[in-house]
C-alpha cells in the first residue's frame, strides 16, 4: 500500500530536478590491525527532494557506512558528498555539527535517547542546539511533534519508562525538531516486531508525503514495496537502482 | 524555562544520585581536610603569638634573694624597662585526692586584680584571691585531683599543715616561659596566692621572683642589654641573682610544639592537595568514560564542541560547588575541635572562632578551579568522540588490547580459576586509567601509614627516654644530704637496692663580656652510674678522669649553633666563673627542657662546696621491671621512712611518672597524629570507595553483556571483587612503599622542630596492616555495591542506554 502522493514527490515526475543528495566516486576504507578494508568501493548516487529512499544489502554491506558517508559522522577516503549544496566533508567539526542538527534528522537501530531527559526535553535537546526554536516556542514545537507521533501523554517520562517503539517514535519526533528537509534512518525498525514497525513505516510515509526526503536502510526484503525508489548495495557497490513499481 | 541543556545537567545530577553523591564526597574530602589543615595550621600560628603577647608576659626573669618594693621602683627606673613586678614564688607539697604529696609552686602576686605583667585567663570561680585562698593553674590541675570549692592541704616546712580554698581555675601561659624551670611539662602545679597568705605559710612577705617587660619586647638582643642592667642594679642593692631568663613577649613556652605541630601540619596540607587533584582528576575521568555515548548522540543531533564542553563544564562546576557547601562548614566546625584539643594540651588560648580566609580560598580554588583543569583534557577527549564509533557501540576505549604479558600468564597458569583471568585481563586493559586510580589510592594510603610510622617514631622515642630514667624512685632533698647516710638509711627499706646520689645545681651560661646567656641545669652524676645510658648524638659520655667536662642536651643546639665537641663553655657557679669543655651530646626529651647538662658528680660537689653530699638521689629497686604502681608504692615506702628520720623531702617520685612527665609534651604529638591519621584515613577511604565504584558503574554495560550471554549474578560479582581487591592490593604494596619517604618527611619535621636534628625514625607494622584491612573491606564493598545495582538492571536497561 502506497501513499498516493509519493508518486507526486517521484523525481521522474519533477522537470529538471536537482538532486538534494549527490555521492560522486566515494570510497571508504577502514584501518585495521589487518589492513585497510575497503567497505565503500566508489559509489555514485543522487537522491532527489521528496524521495524515499530505501537502502538495501546484505548485513556488512556497507549501508551504515554509506549513511555515515552522508552525515559527515565519519571521513571519506574518497570523492564527494554534497547533501542540500553543501559540501558535507569540508565543513570543521562544529559547522558540521550545527549543519547537521539543522539539515539531517538521523535516526537509529538503537533509537539512543538521552536517558537522564524525559521525553519532551530529549525532543528540546536539537532545537538547544541549534538554536532555530526557543524557549515556549520550541516547548510547543515539541509538544506537537510527540504528538505526531502519538506520544503526547507520556511526554514527561523517561524514555526507560516506555517501549521500544515507542521510544524509536521519539526519535523520529526528535529527528524531527529542528524541521530539517532530509531524515535518515538505520534499520530504524530493526528492533522492532512487524506491527511496531508498520507504525514507523506509517509515520516515514506521511513525512515524505508533507514534502521530506527520507533515506531508510533495511535488510528487510519485503519492505521493498513502500519506498518510491530501492538501492541494492553489496560489498561496498551499487548493484542496483530502480523506482518502484507503482500501484 | 530551563534550557533543555541545562535540564541535563540537573537531571544527570539527581538522576543518578549514587553517582553524584561519590563525585560530590570525592572532591568534598580533600576540601575538608585541607580545610582542617590550613586553618589550624593560620589559627595555631597566629593565636600562639597574639595569645602569648595578649597576657603581657614577662620579658626577663629573675629568681633572687629576697628583695622588696624599694627594688622593684628601682628597676621599673632602669633604662629600656616598660615594667616590673616583685613576686614570691615557693614551692610547697600539697596532697593530692589519693594522699601522695606532691610538689606545688605557689605564686604570691601584688595587685593580682590589675596585674600588668604574666596575665592569667580566668576559666572558672574567680579571680583573683582573697586572703587564705589559692587559684590554681588547670594545665596540672589533675595532678592535685582537688575539684574547684575544696580544700587544698598544704605542707609548711615546719611539718604544718593549713589548709586552702579552692577558689578559681585559671590559665598561665607563661608557665615554662622561665627557660631553666624545664618548661611547662615538667612544671609542677601552678598556685596563686595573695601576699598576705605568705606569713600564714611560715613564709615571709619579701619578693624572690622578679618579673620584667622591656620597651623593645620582640628583640632578644635589646632585651639581652636591658637584662644586663637591671642585673646590675638588682646587685648594686645586695640582692644575690640565683637564676635568670629571658624571652621575647611572641615566643610562647611551647612555640616548638606548636612549630612541629605546624610543620606536619604544612606536609600533610600539601600532600592532601595532591591527593585531592588526582582524586578529582581519577573521578572526573570516570564520570566522563561513562558519557560517551551521549556525547556522541548530542553531537549527531547538533551540539558543537563547546555546548557539549559547556554541559560537562557546568555539571562539574555544580559537583564542586556542592562540595564546597559540605566542606565549608564542616571543616570549619572540626578545625575547632581539633584545635580545641591542642589548645588545652600545649596552653594555647585561641583568640575565639574565626573564618580563616586562606582556608576558604584554597577550598573554593581546590572545589572549582581544579576540578576543571582536571576534566579539561578527559571533556576535549570526550568533545573530540568520534560519533560513529560510539553510536555503533565500538569505543574506542573498549577497543584497547590486553597486555601481551597477561596473555603470557594467562597461557602459562592455565589452572588459574577463569574469573581471576577476566578480572587480570579487564584491571589491565585501561591502563592509563589503572595508574591515575593506583596513585590516588597509593597517596591516600601512604599519608594514612606515615601518620602511624611518625608516631610509632615519637612512641619509640619515648622509650628511649626511660633510659635517662632507669631509677624506680627519684629523691629531692630540700638541701644537700651526705651520700653515704643516706645509702646506709636506705638499706633499712625492704626493696631497696642500688642508690646513687647525685649533685645538682643552676648555673648561668655566660657568653661575650658579662653577659648571661641562659641558666644551665648541672646534674652531677658518678661516672660508674648505672642508672643513666645516654644516647649519644655525638662525642662521647663521662668517663675515668673527666674533670671540668659536660656532655650537653639538644637546647645547645638551638642557642649555640656553632658548639662543637671541644668547644669550651663559661659557666658562672655560686658566683664564680669556670671554664667547661663539651665532650659529647646528648638526645633527651627536646629543646623545652631547657639547657641541661651531665657533669661529674665529683667535680660538680667540689666547686658546691658539697663534697661527699647530694641534692638528688637515684633509687633503684633490688629487682628489676617494676610496674608504675610497684614504683609509687616503693616511693611512698622511702619518703615515709626517710621523713621518721628527720629527712626533708622536697620530693619522692616513681621513675616512670618522672617519664611519663617529660614525655608529656611528645604525647600530645602522638595523639595529634593519631587524630591526623584518622582524618587521613576518611580522604583515603572515600577516594577508594569512589574510585572503585565509578569503576565498576563504568561496566554497566559490559555486566549488563555479560548477563545476556549468560553469566551468573554470582559469577559477575565474583569478577567485580575480585578486580577491586586486585587493584586495592596493587595500591596497598605502592603505598607501603611510598609511605617510607613520607614518614621520613614527617618525622624530620617534628624531629627538627623539637630535637632540632633528624632523629625519629621508626616503622610500625601497625598502619600497614590497618589500611590493607582497609583497602580489602572497602574494595568489596565499594566494588559490590555498584555491582549489585548493575546486576539489577534488566538486560535490555543496560543494552539500550548508558
Ligand atoms: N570501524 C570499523 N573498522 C573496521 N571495519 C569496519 C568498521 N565499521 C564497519 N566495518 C566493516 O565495514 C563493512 C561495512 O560495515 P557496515 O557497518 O557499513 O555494514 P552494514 O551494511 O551496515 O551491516 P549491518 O546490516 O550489519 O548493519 C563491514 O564488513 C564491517 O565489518
Ligand atoms: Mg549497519
Amino acid at each position: 500500500m502506497l501513499n498516493p502522493s509519493l508518486s507526486n514527490s517521484a523525481p521522474v515526475s519533477a522537470a529538471t530536478p536537482s538532486p538534494i543528495i549527490s555521492l560522486r566516486g566515494v570510497k571508504k576504507a577502514y584501518h585495521t590491525p589487518a589492513g585497510d578494508f575497503w567497505a565503500l568501493h566508489g559509489i555514485d548516487l543522487e537522491v532527489y527532494p521528496g524521495e524515499f529512499l530505501g537502502i538495501i544489502g546484505k548485513s556488512g554491506a556497507g549501508k551504515t557506512t554509506l549513511l555515515n558517508m552522508i552525515s559527515g559522522i565519519d571521513a571519506l577516503t574518497e570523492g564527494e558528498v554534497l547533501v542540500n549544496g553543501v559540501r558535507v566533508h569540508d565543513l570543521d567539526e562544529d559547522r558540521l555539527a550545527l549543519w547537521r542538527g539543522r539539515t539531517l534528522g538521523v535516526i537509529t537501530q538503537n533509537f539512543l535517547l538521552m536517558p537522564t531527559l524525559t521525553l519532551l526535553e530529549n525532543v528540546l535537546l536539537p532545537m538547544d542546539f541549534c538554536g532555530l526554536w526557543q524557549g515556549r516556542k520550541s516547548v510547543e514545537r515539541a509538544r506537537e511533534l510527540l504528538r505526531q507521533v502519538e506520544l503526547e501523554e507520556h511526554i514527561h517520562k523517561l524514555p526507560s519508562a516506555i517501549s521500544g517503539g515507542q521510544q524509536q517514535r521519539v526519535a523520529i519526533a526528535r529527528a524531527l525538531a529542528n524541521d530539517p528537509p532530509i531524515l535518515l534512518a538505520d534499520e530504524p525498525t530493526g528492533r522492532l516486531d512487524s506491527g511496531t514497525a508498520e507504525g514507523i513505516l506509517h509515520i516515514f510515509e506521511r513525512l515524505v508525503a508533507a514534502g521530506k526526503t527520507i533515506l531508510m536502510v533495511t535488510h528487510d526484503l519485503s519492505l521493498e514495496r513502500r519506498f518510491s525508489r530501492v538501492v541494492w548495495i553489496a560489498d561496498g557497490r551499487l548493484v542496483a537502482d530502480r523506482q518502484a513499481a507503482l500501484g | 524555562m530551563m534550557r533543555p541543556r541545562w535540564r541535563k545537567v540537573l537531571s544527570d545530577l539527581i538522576g543518578n544520585l549514587g553517582r553524584s553523591l561519590l563525585v560530590v564526597l570525592s572532591i568534598a574530602v580533600g576540601l575538608f581536610a585541607i580545610g582542617i589543615l590550613i586553618t589550624n595550621h593560620r589559627v595555631i600560628a597566629e593565636d600562639m603569638v597574639t595569645g602569648y603577647r595578649a597576657v603581657n608576659p614577662a620579658n626577663i626573669m629573675l629568681v633572687t634573694t629576697p628583695f622588696d618594693d624599694d627594688l622593684v621602683e628601682r628597676v621599673k627606673s632602669v633604662k629600656g624597662v616598660r615594667d616590673a613586678l616583685g613576686v614570691h614564688k615557693i614551692s610547697l607539697r600539697v596532697q593530692t585526692v589519693h594522699g601522695d604529696w606532691i610538689p606545688m609552686d605557689f605564686n604570691a602576686i601584688p595587685d593580682m586584680g590589675t596585674q600588668a605583667i604574666n596575665r592569667v585567663h580566668l576559666l572558672e570561680g574567680t579571680w583573683p584571691p582573697e586572703d587564705k585562698e589559692v587559684v590554681v593553674e588547670q594545665s596540672k590541675l589533675s595532678e592535685i585531683g582537688v575539684g574547684l570549692g575544696d580544700w587544698i592541704t598544704v605542707e609548711l616546712p615546719s611539718g604544718k599543715t593549713r589548709r586552702l580554698h579552692f577558689v578559681g581555675i585559671v590559665k598561665d601561659l607563661t608557665l615554662g616561659a622561665a627557660a631553666g624551670g624545664g618548661g611547662f611539662f615538667l612544671a609542677a602545679p601552678q598556685g596563686y596566692i595573695t601576699p598576705a597568705t605568705l606569713p600564714w605559710l611560715d613564709q615571709n612577705e619579701a619578693w624572690n621572683t622578679l618579673y620584667v617587660t622591656v620597651e623593645e619586647g620582640n628583640d632578644e638582643a635589646a632585651i639581652r642589654q636591658v637584662a644586663q642592667r637591671v642585673r646590675r642594679e638588682v646587685e648594686a642593692q645586695g640582692v644575690l641573682i640565683l637564676s635568670s631568663a629571658v624571652r621575647t613577649s611572641e615566643n610562647h613556652p611551647n612555640r616548638i610544639y606548636v612549630d612541629a605541630v605546624v610543620g606536619v601540619l604544612f606536609v600533610l596540607g600539601a600532600l592532601v592537595v595532591f591527593l585531592s587533584g588526582f582524586l578529582i582528576t581519577n573521578t572526573l575521568n570516570a564520570l566522563l568514560a561513562q558519557q560517551m555515548v551521549q556525547i556522541g548522540v548530542m553531537k549527531l543531533i547538533g551540539a558543537r564542541r563547546w555546548q557539549v564542553a559547556g554541559i560537562y563544564q557546568v555539571l562539574i562546576l555544580t559537583y564542586g560547588v556542592l562540595a564546597l557547601l559540605l566542606a565549608l562548614p564542616l571543616s570549619a566546625r572540626f578545625s575547632y575541635v581539633l584545635l580545641d584539643y591542642l589548645a588545652n594540651r600545649i596552653n594555647l588560648q585561641l583568640q575565639g572562632f574565626r573564618v580563616v580566609p586562606l582556608a576558604i580560598l584554597v577550598q573554593v580554588v581546590l572545589a572549582l578551579a581544579v576540578p576543571q583543569g582536571a576534566a579539561l583534557l578527559p571533556i576535549l577527549h570526550g568533545v573530540r568522540v568520534r560519533i560513529h564509533e560510539v553510536i555503533s557501540g565500538i569505543r574506542p576505549s573498549e577497543a584497547v588490547q590486553t597486555p601481551h604479558w597477561i596473555e603470557r600468564l594467562q597461557k602459562r597458569f592455565r589452572g588459574l580459576p577463569r574469573p581471576l583471568l577476566i578480572s587480570l585481563r579487564n584491571t589491565f586493559r585501561r591502563t592509563q586509567r589503572l595508574i591515575l586510580t593506583l596513585i590516588t589510592l597509593t597517596l591516600g594510603g601512604a599519608i594514612f601509614i606515615a601518620t602511624f610510622n611518625t608516631q610509632a617514631a615519637i612512641e619509640r622515642y619515648i622509650q628511649q627516654l626511660s633510659r635517662y630514667f632507669l631509677a624506680d624512685v627519684n629523691l629531692t632533698f630540700e638541701a644537700p644530704q651526705r651520700i653515704q647516710r643516706v645509702k646506709n638509711d636506705l638499706a633499712q627499706v625492704p626493696g631497696v637496692g642500688h642508690v646513687e646520689g647525685w649533685a645538682y645545681t643552676r648555673a648561668d651560661l655566660m657568653g661575650e663580656g658579662d653577659q648571661v646567656l641562659d641558666t644551665v641545669q648541672l646534674i652531677g652524676v658518678p661516672i660508674e652510674t648505672t642508672l643513666v645510658t645516654p644516647i649519644l648524638r655525638e662525642g662521647r659520655w663521662l668517663q675515668a678522669g673527666d674533670r671540668n667536662v659536660l656532655v650537653v642536651n639538644e637546647r645547645f643546639r638551638a642557642t649555640l649553633p656553632n658548639l662543637h665537641v671541644g668547644d669550651t663553655l663559661h659557666l658562672r657557679i655560686n658566683g664564680s666563673e669556670r671554664d667547661w669543655v663539651v665532650v659529647g651530646f646528648l638526645q633527651l626529651a627536646g629543646q623545652n627542657l631547657g639547657h641541661l647538662a651531665y657533669v661529674p658528680y665529683d667535680e660538680l660537689s667540689r666547686q658546691l662546696g658539697q663534697s661527699g653530699r647530694g641534692l638528688l638521689f637515684r633509687v633503684a629497686a633490688d629487682r628489676a621491671n617494676l610496674t608504675l604502681a610497684e614504683q609509687e608504692d616503693l616511693a611512698r615506702r622511702v619518703d615515709a621512712y626517710l621523713k621518721g628520720r628527720g629527712y626533708n623531702i622536697s620530693e619522692a617520685r616513681a621513675g616512670l611518672s618522672v617519664l611519663e612527665k617529660t614525655a608529656k609534651g611528645l604525647d600530645v604529638l602522638t595523639n595529634f597524629l593519631l587524630i591526623l591519621s584518622g582524618l587521613a584515613a576518611i580522604v583515603g577511604s572515600i577516594g577508594l570507595a569512589g574510585t572503585m565504584s565509578l569503576n565498576v558503574m563504568e561496566r554497566t554495560r559490559e555486566i549488563g553483556i555479560m548477563r545476556a550471554i549468560g553469566a551468573s549474578d554470582g559469577t559477575i560479582r565474583l569478577l567485580v571483587i575480585v578486580e577491586g581487591v586486585l587493584i586495592g592490593l596493587m595500591s596497598w604494596i605502592l603505598a607501603s612503599l611510598a609511605a617510607f619517604p613520607i614518614s621520613r618527611l614527617l618525622s624530620n619535621v617534628i624531629s627538627h622542630a623539637i630535637f632540632n636534628a633528624p632523629a625519629l625514625f621508626a616503622y610500625t607494622p601497625t598502619g600497614f596492616l590497618a589500611w590493607l584491612g582497609v583497602v580489602l573491606v572497602l574494595s568489596v564493598i565499594a566494588s559490590l555495591l555498584p555491582a549489585r545495582t548493575a546486576v539489577r538492571l534488566t538486560i535490555r536497561e543496560v543494552l539500550a542506554y548508558e
